[in-house]
This record gives structure tokens, C-alpha cells and sequence, in this order.
């Protein structure tokens, strides 16, 4: 076998490896956060995302409630954003929703079932947040910037 | 076995009204404001020896069943009240019945937008550890039964939820969340295993907790990431005998101090617990006045191998009394020494079928019998030291 050979061999098998121990990534892509255009423009961090989905951080600077609006745990554009935005993990969320909701100390995301569903709702409600495969073409609707 | 099929059908039409209500709630029937949600757990237990939950050795035990609805509504940015229902059926401790887990107003004394500082008055959640205040959720926990030297099935009246107030101040920063609670309740709990822990099976009166503070800072790194939190409750029981008692009219006083640490990975959650509780009872006449520590602490880990498989792993180890960890004596008090401690090593699977429906077995291989409730078990003196518990559920959520 020569040395290039066994480069490649061992690229795949560490690809392999890599794949079964759930460390390659399925899907690479990140989700666009997108909000209602009646939100007000702000500097906001990455922490500041995750405070804002696990309904810690309430209010938008101007003193606007934030309503927030989730797709369900499996659905691949909250997996994309809650791993590849957030770099977090989908059960990390349930764990923070489930112990506000089940003990009376807060109030979870409301689940859509579709992106469809979740354009419509940040289109139509003010003060909102949400996340899509990719921001659409709509003047109610604005892409949100965080760094 | 009649009671076997009543006790099927009627938890099926229940599952069965149940399935249909989140149909209610995400048709739009519901507005933004107001959430509903609630499950139904049905749990099996079988022991080679000793009860838990009904009459699980050489049997099947079906002595565990929890129904949980609750509904939020917040009318105001502020203002947000909540309330949860809980129906719950295990083995003689509780054989059948509905309570009122939470019911509160939530009023937020000033928010800003890195954290909010606030009341809670009603009946509240008791913050003692990660697990507590969502013991009765059993979605919420990586096993059936948790750590039983922390979370005693057997007390777990008085520590549920509480009558009172709350403070609460969460603040977020770049270097993580900070929540603080202080409670000041009245813990609901009167029961006779609690009366048998303080005082073994032989008491005839009756226990009544006083006003109590429990207190909890936790703090969380990346989202939860990391967890940590450090717990506190000041609990005075009174005790009132009847005619005829071998006991006065003691008081007894329980300080358990829990520290508690939490790594969530996307494959791997591993868990420590550190329970010393310090206790003082006085007055009880034919007993000497006493200060004595009980020393629990578990340590598990779970891995998602699939990411709707779990397996988890746990030891769990608690002494009653950390200066006669071998329960020299309790035979006075119609104990069996090892009723002085329980190590339980347990080994778990948990398979989340899909946002609705959960399975899950357990098995546990536990040296000691400090945690089995009296209730199912009346002679303690005939306990086995060592035994086995086998026990499965069934879930639905929404």
C-alpha cells in the first residue's frame, strides 16, 4: 500500500469513527433567526439568543415582551438552530421548558408545527421571534443580527 | 385481578381524554397567553423481596399511577398565574388521590433585559435539589424511581409543594445564569411515614410542619450546560401524641444541605447529589433528646446512544445516622439494622418514542432498607437486607 493510500484509508476510517461516535455533523447548515419588524434594533450576543429561547430574557430593550415561537424538538430546522446558532443541544431546551411549565415558574415557547406556520406568526405578531430554514422575502419580517 | 382490569380501563379512558385534549390546544382554540399541558404515567414494580408501591414481591405491583394537568395564563406582561393538578395512586402511602400541586400568582417586581426580580405567592414548588420541585414529572428525570437516599418516596409529602410566598431574582450574563429562590412556606406533609422515620412504626400521633424557609442558588453555564446549585430547607416538625403513646410531645428539626452538580453533553449527562441533613429531636420524654446527621449522595450517568434511547447507570448510598451507620439498637424501635442505610445501584433505559409517548425500564440491585415505605411494609423486622426491584412505565405527555 503506498503512503497515500494509507492517508486516504485512514482518513475514511477515522470518518467512520468519527460518524459512529455521532461527532460528523449530518447537516452543516444554520437556521436564519428572523423577527417581527416591529422589534427594535439592538446589540445582541449569542448569549443573549439562548437567554431570549429559554424565555430567561423577556424583554426586547424597549421594554416590549418578546413573544417566542419554536418548531417541534426533532424538527431538523430546530436541531439546525439550536446546534449550529446556538451550540447547544435540542434536550438542554426541553430540560429549561419543561421545568418552567411543570412547576408554575414560567411559560414555554409556543411549538408551531411548520415553517409555513412560523413565517405566518412572526409576520402577524408583533415583538416576535422565531427561526427558518432561510429568511423569506417579506417586508414584515427581518433577519436578526447577533453576534 | 378484577382490580387489575378496572384499574387498566379507567387509566385508558383517561389516557384517551387526555390524547385528545392537545388536539384542543394546538387547533387554536387556545390563545397565546394560555398554555395547557399534562401527561399520564402508568409505572409496574415487581421485588424479590420487601413492598414498594402495593404488593410487589413475588408479584406485580401496578401501585403507581400519576396524572398531571396544568394551565398557565398570563393577563399582564407581569403578571402570570399558574396551576397544576395532580392525581397520583402509589401502593399504601397513597392509595388514590387528587391534590393541588401548584396554584400561584407570579408578579414581576422589576425586569430589565439580563434578569428579573419577582414574587410567587400560593402554593409553591419547594426548590431542594435538581429534582424536587419536578419529582412528581417523571418525564423530567432519567429514571422511574429517583435517587431514593435524596428523594425519599417515602417523606415526599412534605416536601413537595408548600403554602406561602416566594422571592426569586434570575439575573443572565455572558458568564452564565444565576437564579436565586427563598421560600417561606408551610410544607403540606402529615403523614405517617413521617412519623415512622422520626420515630419508627410504634408512634401513634400525629406531625404537623411548621412555617419553613427553603432556599436555593443555582447556576447555569451555556445554556445549561454546566449546572450547579446549592440547597437549603429549616424544617420543625411538632409532634402530637394521642392517649396512650409511648412518645411526648417532641419537636424535631431537619437541615438538609444539598449541593448538586450537573454536566448536559449532547450524548452523555452525568449527575452528583450531596445530601447532609442534620437533625435535631427533643422533647419526646421516653426518647433522650438527640442531634444526629444523615449522609446521602449519588453520583449517575446517562448516555443518549440513540438520540431517543437513554441509558443510565446510578449508585445511590444514604446512612441514616452518620454516627451508627450499622443501625446498632434500632431493634428498640421495631427496626431491623439495616434499615440504617441503603445502597442501590441501579441500571436504566429510556426510550422516547416520539414528543408524546416514553417507555422506560429499571432495575436495582439495593444493600439496605432505610428508603421502603412503611406503609407497605407494616413488620419491618421482616425485610430483606438484600434485594432486587425490577419496574417499568409507561408515559404519555402533551
Amino acid at each position: 500500500m503506498r503512503d497515500s493510500d494509507r492517508g486516504k484509508m485512514s482518513l475514511r476510517v477515522s470518518a467512520i469513527a468519527c460518524y459512529c461516535l455521532g461527532l460528523w455533523p449530518l447537516v452543516a447548515g444554520s437556521a436564519d433567526i428572523i423577527i417581527n419588524d416591529s422589534a427594535p434594533p439592538g446589540r445582541f450576543s449569542r448569549a443573549d439568543v439562548r437567554a431570549i429561547f429559554a424565555m430567561r430574557q423577556r424583554l426586547w430593550p424597549n421594554g416590549e415582551q418578546i413573544k417566542v415561537y419554536t418548531l417541534a424538538d426533532d424538527h431538523p430546522v430546530h436541531k439546525d438552530f439550536v446546534k449550529n446558532n446556538l451550540n447547544m443541544f435540542p434536550h438542554q431546551f426541553r430540560r429549561a421548558w419543561d421545568r418552567m411549565t411543570y412547576t408554575g415558574t414560567g411559560v414555554a415557547p409556543i411549538q408551531l408545527d411548520s415553517e409555513q406556520e412560523m413565517i405566518k406568526k412572526i409576520m402577524n405578531t408583533p415583538n416576535s421571534i422565531g427561526y427558518v430554514s432561510k429568511k423569506p422575502d417579506n417586508a414584515k419580517i427581518r433577519l436578526f443580527d447577533y453576534q | 385481578m378484577r382490580k387489575f382490569v378496572c384499574s387498566t380501563i379507567s387509566n385508558g379512558l383517561l389516557l384517551l381524554i387526555l390524547s385528545s385534549l392537545p388536539g384542543a390546544g394546538m387547533a387554536g382554540y387556545l390563545p397565546d397567553e394560555m398554555q395547557v399541558h399534562g401527561f399520564l404515567a402508568q409505572s409496574m414494580f415487581h421485588t424479590s423481596d420487601n413492598n414498594l408501591f402495593g404488593q410487589s414481591d413475588d408479584g406485580v405491583s401496578l401501585g403507581l399511577t400519576e396524572v398531571g394537568l396544568n394551565t398557565s395564563y398570563q393577563p399582564y406582561d407581569r403578571l402570570n398565574f399558574a396551576i397544576q393538578g395532580l392525581y397520583r395512586r402509589a401502593g399504601d402511602i397513597d392509595r388514590g388521590s387528587f391534590r393541588v400541586d401548584y396554584g400561584l400568582a407570579d408578579l414581576t417586581l422589576l425586569e430589565h433585559d439580563a434578569g428579573r426580580i419577582g414574587i410567587r405567592g400560593g402554593r409553591v414548588k419547594i426548590p431542594l435539589g435538581l429534582y424536587n420541585e419536578t419529582r412528581d414529572v417523571p418525564f423530567t428525570h432519567p429514571t422511574i424511581l429517583l435517587p431514593q437516599g435524596n428523594y425519599f418516596e417515602r417523606s415526599r409529602s412534605l416536601l413537595t409543594s408548600g403554602d406561602g410566598g416566594s422571592f426569586y431574582a434570575e439575573q443572565h450574563t455572558d458568564y452564565g445564569d444565576f437564579i436565586f429562590k427563598f421560600n417561606y412556606v408551610v410544607p403540606l406533609g402529615n403523614n405517617q411515614e413521617i412519623r415512622s422515620i422520626q420515630l419508627g412504626p410504634y408512634a401513634l400521633g400525629e406531625f404537623s410542619a411548621k412555617p419553613t424557609v427553603v432556599t436555593q442558588l443555582s447556576y447555569e453555564l451555556n445554556g445549561g450546560e454546566y449546572v450547579f446549585a446549592v440547597s437549603y430547607a429549616d424544617l420543625e416538625l411538632g409532634y402530637h401524641p394521642l392517649a396512650g403513646d409511648r412518645f411526648g410531645a417532641g419537636t424535631s428539626f431537619v437541615r438538609p444541605l444539598m449541593i448538586s452538580a450537573q454536566y448536559n453533553g449532547e450524548k452523555l449527562t452525568l449527575t452528583a447529589e450531596y445530601n447532609y441533613r442534620h437533625n435535631v429531636m427533643k422533647g419526646y420524654e421516653t426518647l433522650p433528646d438527640r442531634r444526629f446527621a444523615t449522609e446521602s449522595w449519588y453520583i449517575e450517568g446517562s448516555y443518549r446512544f440513540f438520540p431517543k434511547w437513554q441509558a443510565t447507570v446510578r449508585f445511590d448510598t444514604i446512612d441514616g445516622n452518620t454516627e451508627n451507620r450499622r443501625g446498632t439498637g434500632l431493634e428498640a424501635i421495631g427496626l431491623p439494622s439495616h434499615a440504617a442505610y441503603a445502597q442501590d445501584w441501579t441500571i436504566g433505559l429510556r426510550w422516547d418514542i416520539n414528543g408524546s409517548w416514553m417507555l422506560r425500564g429499571e432495575y436495582h440491585r439495593v444493600h439496605g432498607t432505610l428508603w421502603l415505605p412503611q406503609a407497605d411494609n407494616p413488620d419491618r423486622l421482616r425485610t430483606t437486607q438484600d434485594w432486587d426491584l425490577f419496574g417499568v412505565q409507561a408515559l404519555f405527555r402533551f
